[in-house]
């Protein structure tokens, strides 16, 4: 263990240069661990509003759903969606199906017009596993919103939730009475009255600008679903099977076709996507900066001991036990550094926690959020092991370097 | 013990011809044997090729009769770690470690249990007068503390060759003396052969045998 010993020795004996190079370690491992915490918050969130935001765990719709021009139709619907529900519901890994019908028409105020994308739901099931509260609470906020209310159970009460930017261009406010117009499965038009018992506000102008909510009963003697539904959301009790549970289910219900979640979440799918490209490079330009750095110390401290290496050489050190005192310096270098680095980031997480910033609202999000940076063990351990890693590497070359001193020569070196 | 045979090693210095050419001479075992010579007669060349530090041009360099300067790398490096010992002009050790740690250095490279080590150079060192001095750095011991914590090194693996490059030429001559009379007492009480370069009187009066080196060349051998 004669080894570590020298080269912890030796990275005393520097003590300032030491005490630099380990805080560009420090550095790096305080940035990409702060910003792999923001990116769990960012996609925890992102993931969050796409499953609490209608789409549960797994949905099941008919084989081909997703393809073609009908999707929003019910020529492409679960026949029995009811029947398959309550199949569903007796499964011990299921915590609840939420039917879903979906259809789209002209919702008009009589003076003004505008096309629409409906969901109908059930108004008692949807509150309680759905974030429609959250979106009815922020859509409150909006003009028109006040004394926003979610959907009555009464199965005949004709009501509609807008989303905000639709009751904005047209005009329509809590109260407002307005006619949903549609086709029935059948082709015929069909129009119901309806009452706007609220705005939501969905975090996204697209669906603001497009979308409206109803009751399944709604719906039916709009579009004359029968017991068809065009989507079930399946909520599972365990969320982290979400992979198996899918496997398990498409095998009960082979004439269906299952989708998880993040199959279907785009906007998820494409901000992860972008952050990793984003973090990927910055995460790349840091290792660069430590290995750079780092390499550059090391290999100072290697020209400083050429006749200390030179004497080690002579009393029988192999050339290979050169790379490794060398090894051993990265190594201490990167675990110290990655300590320092955990403690580091652990106190500013929690003072940026504390802080309370508001985050302003991402592209395409219609308000910001708080920020709460994660505290996720897996990327800080992912960052110890790629900096130590980089340490490793950044010793290799000056390791080399001292391997291949010629010993004549490194005893006469000044 | 150590034989040069035919021994050239040449080098460009200061762009003129240096090194050894053609010497062959044969250090008995468990002698104080001394290269004299002025500077750039060869002396420090000869030590590094005895050394195992350098490789000669031609000639050969044997060891218990074994030709060892044509052994690869790999094994040259581990004959110098089981069977030699250097002591160097400015002492060379290890800034970091203590007295002790230096002495231990050699036997942890070979692999020397750290209980045994730890009574062997703790041994050597009370040997050169150092037992007091076990856990002072290089830095908080004097010149001749320093060389003496050197031939302890040196010493310690018990080495059939000790190689010494001008040993004295750092100290003055109150410490140069007192150095040389227990590298003599030690080479006579342990049986290993001492091998220095020096151009010091002090140091060549103390030798069981002199060679005298001129311009690269063996000019006149003494055994006193």
């Amino acid at each position: 263990m004669i080894l570590p010993r020298l080269a912890l020795r030796n990275l005393l004996r520097q003590r300032r240069r030491t005490a630099l190079t380990l805080m560009v370690v420090v550095a790096g491992f305080l940035a990409l661990a702060l910003a792999g915490g923001f990116m769990a918050q960012t996609f925890q969130g992102l993931s969050d509003s796409a499953i609490r935001g209608g789409l549960g765990h797994l949905q099941v719709m008919p084989p081909g759903a997703l393809e073609g021009d009908e999707a929003q139709s019910l020529e492409k619907a679960l026949p029995d969606g009811e029947a398959l529900a309550a199949r569903l519901r007796r499964d011990p890994a299921v915590a609840e199906v939420l039917p879903r019908t979906q259809f789209m028409g002209l919702l008009s105020s009589g003076a003004k017009s505008v096309a629409f994308l409906g969901t109908a739901v059930d108004p008692v099931l949807e509150p309680k596993h759905m974030a429609c509260l959250d979106a009815l609470k922020n859509g409150a906020k909006a003009p028109g919103g006040a004394g926003s209310r979610w959907l009555s159970a009464d199965p005949s009460a004709r009501e509609v939730i807008l989303g905000a930017g639709l009751a904005r261009s047209l005009g329509a406010s809590v109260g407002s009475l307005l006619t949903l117009m549609s086709t029935t499965r059948d082709g015929a038009l069909n129009a119901v009255d309806v009452e706007v018992v609220g705005l939501q506000d969905l975090g996204l102008r697209e669906l603001n600008d497009r979308l409206l909510t109803v009751s399944l009963a709604t719906a039916g003697q709009l579009v004359d679903a029968g017991s068809a539904r065009s989507r079930l959301s399946v909520v599972l009790k365990r969320p982290q099977d979400t992979a198996a549970e899918l496997a398990r289910i498409q095998a009960l219900l082979p004439e269906t076709s299952v989708k998880p979640w993040f199959e279907l979440a785009s906007f998820y799918r494409q901000v992860k996507l972008l952050y990793y490209a984003i973090f990927g490079f910055m995460g790349l330009v840091l290792f660069l900066v430590v290995l750079l750095a780092t390499a550059n110390t090391l290999l100072m401290s290697v020209m400083e001991r050429v006749r200390e290496f030179g004497v080690l050489r002579a009393m029988g050190l192999q050339p290979g036990q050169l790379v490794a005192l060398l090894q051993w310096e990265g190594a201490f270098l990167g675990l110290f550094g990655s300590l320092l680095g955990l403690a580091a980031t652990l106190v500013l997480r929690a003072g940026l926690n504390a802080l309370h910033i508001q985050m302003p609202a991402p592209p395409g999000t219609s308000h910001g959020y708080e920020l709460d940076i994660h505290f996720v063990p897996m990327v800080y351990a992912i960052v110890a092991l790629g900096l130590q890693a980089t340490l490793q590497l950044s010793a290799l070359f000056p390791g080399l370097k001292a391997a291949r001193l010629r010993i004549v020569e490194a005893l006469r070196h000044v | 013990m150590l034989q040069f045979r035919n021994l050239t090693r040449a080098y460009e210095l200061g762009g003129e011809r240096a090194g050894v050419f053609g010497v062959s001479l044969t250090v008995p075992k468990g002698c104080l044997a001394v290269l004299a010579g002025p500077s750039g007669s060869g002396k420090t060349t000869l030590l590094q090729l005895a050394g195992l530090l350098d490789q000669p041009d031609e000639g050969a360099v044997l060891l218990n009769g074994q030709e060892v300067s044509s052994l690869s790398e790999r094994e040259r490096c581990d004959l110098r770690l089981r069977h030699l010992g250097f002591v160097f002009q400015a002492f060379n050790l290890v800034p970091v470690l203590s007295a002790l740690e230096n002495v231990m250095l050699p036997l942890h490279l070979q692999g020397v249990a750290e209980a045994e080590a730890r009574r062997r150079a703790e041994r050597a060192l009370d040997r050169v007068g150092l037992a007091d001095r076990l856990h002072h750095r290089p830095g908080q011991l004097s010149g001749g503390q320093q060389q003496r914590a050197a031939i302890a090194r040196a010493l310690a693996p018990d080495p059939l060759l000790v190689l010494a490059d001008e040993p004295t030429a750092s100290l003055d001559h109150a410490h140069g003396g007192p150095l040389m009379d227990l590298m003599a007492e030690l080479a006579a009480e342990r049986g290993a052969t001492f091998l220095v370069a020096s151009h010091d009187p002090a140091v060549i009066a103390r030798a069981n045998h002199v060679f005298r080196l001129a311009d690269g060349k063996l000019i006149e051998e003494e055994h006193l």
